[in-house]
């Protein structure tokens, strides 16, 4: 009976034995040209693992000191396909190799991958220490995994359930996207700094940001707006900015819903050599998203680049519907639209 | 057909199978763009311009393509906002109607007639390259 109740205490418990991998890890791949990162948050679940990368549920499977992490990803075409990481546990150390598995427009070699667990350590915020972020800035290669599942909640999957991005997206027809969006797409912006803001002016569909440094409060009469209100402070030399009085948007391509009370933070970094900048971009709208969504971009100093005017014609979409016969349909879904 | 015919045809299992096709139907148009095309299926298309759209949010070239039995069939190609193919030299005069062009690009899903153009070779040879900066 005993050797019964062992046997039924391993099968029950597969992970008992492993190492414990509850946490935040940092995780990094890198492909042939460009290292990806994320958040990787891990907790303890009854039969093994609950992990998120970057707020979106990924899979964490540990057998003794060997861990198999799958997360799926969307590329810039909007193929989805997953990245299967398989590797060993080395006490606060993780890594491997990975592959990418189904069909995807940017072919990826299989390389390294590595995590490292991220020990918070809750100080006091870093004196301001601004520096200049002026400058056009173009979009590199991608920093984050394009984490494509994220973690909503049931009116979050609700309205994805019935999202049609052809149809329904702001930006078919030419309607403002806003944020967080318009930070993540790769074109190019420039930052103008003034002594109490910065002045934001990005390519895409030609729009204009205002990002206060002196604290101020949206106006009375102000309407909430898909670029909303932006205050930013200084933690150390990292801009921070807050962004809310947002218009209910999506997300991204995918149409995931942004709601009006929704939260983004910002966070831009510069590099050593004050040529490259990186922002990690994190959502917090608890109607929709069960863990905060994050993205990570990176962008190179070009004062010579040119911010491109951008025109945009609805008539190919509207036209297309018609010949499609599915105006009526387009109509009848107004209600999804904004 | 007799009248005693369409009663049977329209017999209540009929009926659900006529339903069923239309919620096929309506599923099927109700196709997102992410939907649209597929990965792992590409194509390389020869034809003849006779519409361009060089315009926000995406280019569309509408091509006509002969196929193995002879039939013209109309191709809807889609591309890259206007302002990434204008950084690399590719403008709205660079395609015209008329011209004879090679594409190769990714199918669209269900055997609908759309490419997502990669990349589309001009009659003197050049090759004009449509991928996302990345």
């Amino acid at each position: 009976m005993r050797q019964v109740m062992a046997l039924l205490v391993i099968i029950v418990f597969p992970g008992a034995a492993a190492a414990s991998i509850e946490g935040d890890w940092l995780l990094s791949l890198q492909d042939k040209q460009r290292t990806l990162v994320g958040l990787l948050e891990i907790e303890k679940s009854e039969d093994g693992w609950v992990a998120y990368l970057e707020g979106g549920p990924v899979s964490v499977v540990t057998d003794g000191d060997d861990v198999v992490i799958v997360a799926d990803s969307r590329d810039v075409r909007g193929f989805v396909f997953d990245r299967r990481m398989t590797g060993s546990i080395d006490g606060d150390f993780m890594s491997g190799t990975y592959e990418q598995v189904g069909a995807a427009a940017q072919k990826e070699a299989p390389g390294p991958w590595q995590a490292k667990r991220q020990i918070s350590g809750a100080g006091d915020a870093p004196e301001p220490n601004p520096v200049d972020l002026s400058g056009t800035w173009v979009a590199t290669q991608e920093l984050d995994f394009r984490k494509y599942t994220m973690s909503l909640t049931p009116a979050g999957e609700e309205w994805l359930e019935t999202y049609l991005p052809y149809y329904d997206q702001p930006d078919v027809r030419c309607t403002s996207i806003g944020l967080p969006a318009i930070m993540t797409y790769s074109f190019p912006f420039e930052i103008i700094a003034s002594d109490n803001r910065l002045t934001m002016i990005y390519e895409y569909q030609s729009r204009v940001r205002r990002i206060w440094l002196d604290g101020r409060s949206a106006g009375e009469f102000v309407p909430p707006s898909r670029m909303g209100h932006s205050t930013a402070h200084w933690d150390g030399s990292t801009l921070v900015i807050n962004t809310t009085n947002l218009e209910k948007t999506v997300r991204d391509f995918r149409g995931e819903l942004i709601s009006e009370n929704a939260r983004v933070e910002e966070r831009y970094s510069l590099s050593a050599d004050e040529d490259t900048l990186t922002a990690v971009i994190t959502v917090h709208d608890p109607e929709n998203y069960s863990r905060p969504p994050v993205r990570r971009r990176q962008w190179q100093r070009n004062d010579s680049a040119d911010i491109f005017p951008y025109t945009c014609d609805p008539d190919s979409f509207y036209l297309k519907m018609y010949e499609d016969g599915e105006m009526d349909m387009y109509i009848e879904r107004t209600d999804r639209r904004f | 057909m007799s009248k005693e015919s369409y009663r049977q045809l329209l017999s209540p299992v009929t009926a659900i199978l006529v339903l069923c096709f239309l919620l096929a139907r309506i599923a099927y148009g109700h196709h997102s763009f992410t939907a649209e095309f597929v990965a792992d299926k590409t194509a390389t298309l020869s034809g003849t311009i006779t519409d361009v759209w060089f315009r926000n949010p995406h280019v569309r070239y509408i091509m006509h393509v002969e196929n193995e039995s002879g039939d013209v069939e109309t191709w809807d190609a889609r591309g890259s906002p206007v302002v990434w193919l204008a950084r690399k030299g590719w403008t709205k005069d660079t395609i015209k109607v008329g011209d004879k062009v090679q594409m190769y690009g990714f199918l669209g899903r269900d055997g609908i007639k759309m490419l997502s153009i990669m990349t589309i070779t001009l009659a003197d040879g050049t090759v004009l390259i449509d991928q996302v900066p990345e």
